[in-house]
């Protein structure tokens, strides 16, 4: 078997059209997260198309895909003739059920494998920072976890709860883990708000951030790694449990 | 003889360490210059009996692009304003960064606190260490997910008004520019060195057992840094790097 035949399946690949469902749905998310984030605000216009779909890096046939997937999920409006343009529209569900729509866009597959880069993330980082960190580097952790035990509502728990995430890599000293943990929050962070309105696992997932906080400061290297590994683990099997519900 | 080369053996990593001072004496020039700039402008709009505003802050942009420009260790430089003191907005930043094609651009955040988890900026060291002290200082090495997402060293001082504390004025140095510039100093010495601070982070090396970011520990460097001395632990040779809280770890060749 020579070079070409070995590689035949893999370069097919490589030459197979790029995979344009996974972009529409890229920027469904990202565009329906900055709405339900309230990033983007009730009646705010979008750029034009073409501009949007250059700053999204994207063909404008994929942009108005994402765009009509958009408007059938309530999020968006259409204005046509002068002045007008995609305008948001929060439709008057109310946010949990939203963001059920949301979660209903992703597979269990993909969650789980969003779930096991977040824990490589997060488990690094934890060993990581209790080799590099002394008390000091801690405050801001501790704050963020005394945050999450008291925030009200669902957006600003799922807000703080990928915060610690974010300042754990940073505490890592890696600033490749922090981008890294910082553009997967951007996907994750809506959606976990869903697992924590529910106040009983807001207050286990705090409880889990303080006992890494613990293991770091312990210099616990591995158990830091397993128990940011276990949190992160936990979130995302309640994601995917409530996903089959719907 | 072993004493003269005892006493001149000291030379060189004082030497080294001065250099090092030096070079982040430059980026403390741009630090105070801001200052300077922000604290006249302050001045004046307390003078018309107003409250400042982020447009009044505009004017600061052609001293800050200027010091973009000339000093290559700057990759961020700016005026950030104390929650509460401009009329327009509750918190700001008057903030420019090195774009990586040599363009220069302002840090849009998200300040407001009902969508960002990062709304609030007090915390920082680079900001919290000036307002509570009232001295400059150097924050870091720690990565910055705020503004730049790099690996940096912050240097900043504080920005007072009417006697008042209005904010820091402060500069970037990402770790990457510090290390291009600190490791031909380092690298003159005999042995093995590196550059830490005062809770033992470390800066910059070229020592392959002493990497960027790791703590070095056993050495109280604050002590060294309050001294302004010259010490010695476990034959390594701790120097203070002259205005600066970095203290240069050599360990003999």
């Amino acid at each position: 078997m020579n070079q070409q035949q070995m590689n035949g399946g893999a370069r097919r690949a490589v030459f197979s059209p790029v995979d344009n469902r996974a972009r529409v749905d890229a920027v469904v998310r990202r565009i329906g997260d900055a709405i339900e984030l309230g990033l983007l605000a009730d009646g705010e216009q979008l750029p034009g198309e073409s501009e949007l779909a250059g700053q999204l890096g994207v063909s404008t046939v994929t942009l108005r895909e994402a765009l009509m997937a958009l408007r059938q999920q309530g999020l968006l409006t259409t204005r046509r003739g002068r002045g007008g343009g995609s305008f948001v529209s929060l439709p008057e569900v109310p946010g949990e059920e939203r963001l059920k729509v949301r979660l209903r866009g992703w597979s269990t597959e993909e969650l789980r494998d969003l779930g096991d880069h977040w824990a490589a993330l997060s488990g690094t980082a934890a060993r990581l920072a209790a080799e590099r960190t002394e008390p000091d580097d801690l405050l801001q952790l501790r704050r963020t976890a005394e945050e999450l035990a008291w925030a009200e509502d669902a957006a600003a728990r799922g807000r703080v709860y990928g915060r610690f995430h974010v300042e754990l890599a940073a505490a890592a000293q890696s600033a490749r883990l922090t981008r890294e943990q910082v553009a997967l929050q951007t996907e994750v962070g809506a959606l976990l708000c869903l697992v924590l309105a529910d106040d009983e696992y807001r207050e286990e997932v705090a409880d889990r951030h303080r006992s890494v906080i613990s293991a770091v400061q312990d210099g616990a290297h591995e158990t830091a790694r397993g128990l940011a590994e276990r949190c992160v683990r936990e979130s995302t099997a309640r994601l995917i449990a409530l996903r089959l519900t719907l | 003889m072993g004493l003269a080369t005892a006493a001149l053996g000291t030379a060189p990593e004082e030497s080294v360490a001065a250099e090092v001072g030096s070079a982040l004496e430059s980026v403390f020039d741009a630090v105070s210059a801001t200052r300077a700039e922000t604290t006249a402008l302050l001045t004046r709009v307390a003078a018309e009996h107003r409250r400042p505003a982020t447009v009044d802050l505009a004017a600061l942009r052609p001293g800050l692009h200027l010091r973009l420009a000339r000093n290559a260790l700057v990759s961020g430089v700016g005026f950030v304003a104390a929650p509460g003191l401009l009329g327009d907005v509750p918190a700001w930043l008057e903030w420019w960064q090195s774009g990586a094609e040599g363009d220069v651009r302002p840090l849009l955040l998200d300040l407001d606190p009902d969508h960002s988890a990062y709304a609030d900026y007090t915390h920082w060291d680079w900001f919290a260490l000036p307002r509570d002290t009232g001295e400059r200082a150097v924050a870091g090495p720690y990565v910055d997910y705020l503004c730049s997402d790099e690996y940096s060293l912050t240097l900043s001082a504080p920005v007072e008004t009417e006697g008042r504390f209005a904010g820091v004025a402060a500069a970037d140095v990402y770790l990457r520019h510090f290390e291009a510039a600190v490791l031909p100093l380092l690298r003159r010495l005999p042995g093995p060195a590196h550059l830490v601070n005062a809770r033992g982070r470390v800066a910059a090396s070229a020592d392959p057992a002493h990497l960027a970011g790791s703590l070095t520990k056993g050495p109280d460097f604050a002590a060294v840094l309050e001294s302004a001395r010259p010490a010695r632990h476990d034959g390594l040779r701790l120097v203070p790097c002259r205005g600066v809280p970095l203290v240069l770890v050599a360990s003999p060749r």
